[in-house]
């Protein structure tokens, strides 16, 4: 097993009394495309925020590319290769989408060398994402679902190794579902960068992904291969409070 | 000894004054993300109306205390209804809401106290009440100064006891912890924040008519206020009444044992100072769990 | 977007107006230094608070500083020499500022920046006070005037192209990404904290700079006189008319307001400065872009037509 890009150890986030992430451990590996997924409050943003630095954990450690980063500033983890997007978009409403793009490149990204020609230009990656005709449309100005685009875009230029994607189908028909997991696949197949995606759209993940963790109440209760972990029961209690939620595990 | 305990209250008396302040300010920043620069003008009013209260038409300025909260109470309904509540309500972001709130309470600031000037001149003011001194343990107080304490206090207390026991104290923590769970059980922002608003202008006022009592008010003497306010929001943590009076009357105990041993002019360097090594150790306030 | 248009303006500009001393009358060459001075100092605060949303109160507190850099360097320092030490306390002073409190929320940052006035008024006070024994200060042997209007002139324009440079630089998309989210910022590289102290480091110099150059205009400096939070309200005022997201918007509304204030101030100095306060007011609610984003959107209107 090659070197774990990211580690995390132990990971555990307090709010006040309450415990949002609870000992979690996850190790994204080079080429890997993880999934994570949990019932509603499971903690898996708030473990996002630990793992891009937006958020320093209480307890555990972070080690990006053999680099112990824990406490450390989010521009930091940004710098070390790891990127993310936000649950609801958040873009430079402002700024034009290629200056979106370029924003990444111009800091995160700026010293940051990647294999692949797509990173160099803010237009490449655009067009990567299907966004080449917006790119003089101010961000705020896009759908909400080209905008979450525009977001991979703007983490894509930070030339990272690992990208954090936080929740891509909200909104989305099935077409439209599958054409992002099929991008989210063209980003780990083509880019070479690891991805760790939050989603509720289980299935889709489910049928994506070679690797899935699971979280709820702040822990960590399975991490696998897609079928066994929708087969564990553990899994399936903890998504039995959610209306309809086993049928759709059953790969 | 007597001077000491002199000391000493003269620093808690300020410091109850504070509190007042702060918890108006706490109120509406905190609810609404509001941050009204021009707070310390309508200190400034309540001063001058209790005041002109006294010299004109000879009203005892304790007994005039609830006409002023509600005048400022009034003045605060309109001052949102006129001046804010655009803000909330177009406003992209929370921190688009706290820029342009600013920006208003800035303009307003200038507005009010050029008004104050203008209608009632540069000299200062004042009247004499109660100024006969009272000794209690060896200290000599005027008092003035043991009433301005001893309202600002019980008014800080009832402010406290206020936001947790009654239904509408309850509805206003509800909704600084979480906005819109408290709209979904049914509580009316559009009822809400006007009358915290106005609530906090009477504060303010009351703060302000307490002041007159015991010193000379200028229309100058608000904006100190606004900044102390906020240092001792940051120290009694943002949303915690009990913190804004704990945190008030630390700030003014340290100020004055402070001014003591350095000199009167260094105030506002102790307070900053305060707040920075507070910032630096505690973040989230003295009181912070 | 490369600055140089703008720098070749600037330069036009500077070479048209610099014959003004031996050109134009008394009242006009005050007149026209006062539009200088506030066209640096409404540029400079933009580039700044405009960009990020960091409102800055601190303006008076840096003209101050550098007004008494002058005072006390009278008769030691030549005048050159005073301005640019002016411009660095001030820096200095900021950068200290900075990393103490520009961490925190913007709304507090503004109101701490606010106290700073009366901090550093209080503070010198009490300085002249205790160690020079004096309460203020006299001009004896002001520069003449037409050195005065050209420092002034020289530290606007240098305002002017430091404004374009950072705008067109990486620095300038930082700042306007703080601006926009700063988190957002933050998880693509950008260290926020390091950025805002420098650019409010930066603005600071030009307030400070031109402060200690105006001081001389002054025959008696004292503490109440020259830490004047109006100086602080007019600039802040002058940029969010203009609009603070843009470079022609406040140089534009500085002369204007300069104008205004030259003749409407001492006649009716508290009504001027109510409706000054009402316009900011009214300016907020209704057209926080300033007079900048009319012209923007009539232009974008009429490229969309």
């Amino acid at each position: 097993m090659p070197e774990a890009l990211l580690s995390a150890r132990a990971i555990t986030v307090r709010f006040g009394g309450l415990v949002a992430c609870d000992g979690v451990d996850l190790e994204v590996h080079p080429g890997e495309l993880v999934g994570l997924i949990g019932p509603n409050g499971a903690g898996k943003t708030t473990f996002f925020h630990a793992l891009s630095g937006v958020i320093a954990p209480d307890a555990g450690r972070l080690v990006v590319g053999g680099a112990d980063l824990t406490g450390r500033a989010a521009h930091v983890f940004a710098r070390h290769g790891v990127a993310r997007t936000f649950q609801t978009p958040r873009v430079f409403r402002d700024m034009s989408a290629l200056d979106n793009v370029r924003f990444g490149l111009e800091f995160a990204g700026r010293r940051r060398v990647h294999a692949h020609d797509a990173f160099d230009d803010p237009r490449a990656i655009l067009g990567f994402l299907g966004l080449g005709e917006a790119a003089a449309v101010p961000a705020g100005a896009l759908t909400p679902a080209r905008q979450r685009l525009l977001e991979i875009g703007m983490a894509l230029a930070a030339r990272p190794r690992v990208l954090l994607l936080d929740e891509v189908a909200a909104g989305l028909t099935h077409t439209e579902l599958e054409a992002s997991a099929a991008l989210i696949r063209r980003v780990r197949d083509q880019l070479g960068v690891a991805v760790v995606w939050i989603e509720h759209a289980v299935r889709v993940l489910m049928d994506h992904v070679e690797r899935v963790a699971v979280l709820h109440q702040g822990r960590k209760i399975a991490d696998g291969d897609p079928r066994a972990v929708s087969r564990d029961p553990a899994v399936i209690e903890a998504y039995l409070g959610e209306e309809g939620e086993p049928e759709r595990l059953a790969a | 000894m007597g001077f000491w305990l002199e000391l000493v209250a003269s620093g808690l008396i300020t410091g109850g004054i504070y509190a007042l302040v702060a918890l108006g300010l706490n109120l509406q920043y905190g609810l609404m993300r509001i941050m009204n620069i021009s707070h310390g003008e309508f200190l400034m009013l309540g001063a001058y109306l209790t005041w002109l209260a006294h010299t004109v038409f000879d009203v005892n300025p304790i007994v005039f205390l609830p006409a002023v909260a509600l005048v400022l109470f009034a003045a605060g309904l309109a001052v949102y209804r006129l001046c804010f509540r655009r803000i909330t309500r177009t406003s992209p972001a929370v921190e688009v809401i706290e820029a342009r709130s600013l920006l208003v309470g800035f303009g307003l600031m200038y507005l009010v106290q050029n008004a104050a000037y203008l209608v009632w001149g540069a000299d200062l003011r004042g009247y004499s009440f109660l100024a006969e001194p009272v000794e209690i343990a060896g200290a000599r107080f005027t008092g003035n100064r043991l009433v301005a304490f001893g309202f600002a206090v019980a008014a800080s207390l009832a402010l406290v006891a206020a936001l947790r026991w009654t239904l509408f104290g309850k509805a206003v923590r509800a909704m600084m912890q979480s906005p819109t769970g408290a709209q979904l059980v049914g509580i009316d922002t559009a009822v809400l924040h006007p009358v915290v608003f106005g609530a906090g202008l009477a504060l303010a006022g009351v703060a302000g008519g307490l002041l007159s009592m015991v010193y000379e008010i200028t229309p100058a003497m608000g904006e100190p206020y606004t900044v102390t306010a906020l240092i001792v929001i940051t120290l009694g943590g943002l949303g915690s009444a009990a913190g804004c009076l704990a945190g008030g009357l630390l700030l003014g105990l340290v100020e004055a044992l402070g001014m003591h041993f350095t000199s009167p002019s260094l105030k506002m360097l102790l307070s900053y100072a305060v707040f920075i090594a507070v910032l630096l150790a505690r973040p989230k306030g003295l009181f912070a769990r | 977007m490369t600055p140089r248009p703008t720098l070749v303006a600037t330069a036009i500009a500077a070479a048209l107006l610099a014959p003004a001393p031996w050109v134009a009358s008394d009242f006009a060459l005050s007149l026209m230094l006062s539009c200088l001075m506030y066209v640096g100092l409404a540029v400079s605060w933009a580039m700044f608070s405009g960009a990020t949303n960091y409102l800055s109160l601190a303006t008076a507190a840096f003209f101050g500083i550098g007004a008494y850099v002058t005072a006390w360097g009278h008769g030691t320092l030549p005048y050159a020499l005073a301005v640019a030490l002016g411009g660095l306390a001030a820096t200095i002073f900021a950068t200290a500022v900075g990393a103490a409190v520009l961490h925190l929320r913007g709304a507090y940052f503004a109101v701490l920046t606010f106290g700073l006035g009366e901090l550093v008024r209080h503070a010198i006070t009490y300085a002249e006070k205790t160690w020079a024994k004096t309460v203020g200060r006299v001009i004896t042997e002001p520069p003449a005037p037409e050195v005065v209007y050209l420092t002034v002139l020289a530290l606007a324009m240098l305002a002017v192209a430091t404004a374009a440079a950072v705008r067109a630089s990486r620095f300038g998309l930082a700042l306007a990404g703080i601006g926009s989210d700063e988190e957002r910022a933050r998880t693509l590289g950008v260290n926020t904290r390091a950025t805002k102290i420098a650019g409010f480091a930066l603005a600071a110099f030009f307030a400070g700079a031109l402060g200690a150059a105006v001081a001389v205009r002054w025959t008696y400096i004292e503490p109440a006189s020259v830490f004047n939070p109006f100086i602080g309200f007019q600039t802040v005022l002058i940029a969010m008319v203009g609009g603070a997201h843009t470079l022609i918007g406040p140089i534009a509304s500085a002369v204007v307001f300069s104008v205004l204030t030259e003749v409407l101030r001492l006649q009716f100095p508290y009504a001027y400065l109510i409706t000054l306060g009402a316009l900011l007011i009214l300016l907020v609610l209704y057209l926080p872009g300033g007079i900048a984003s009319v012209f923007e959107r009539w232009k974008w209107a009429r490229s969309h037509a």
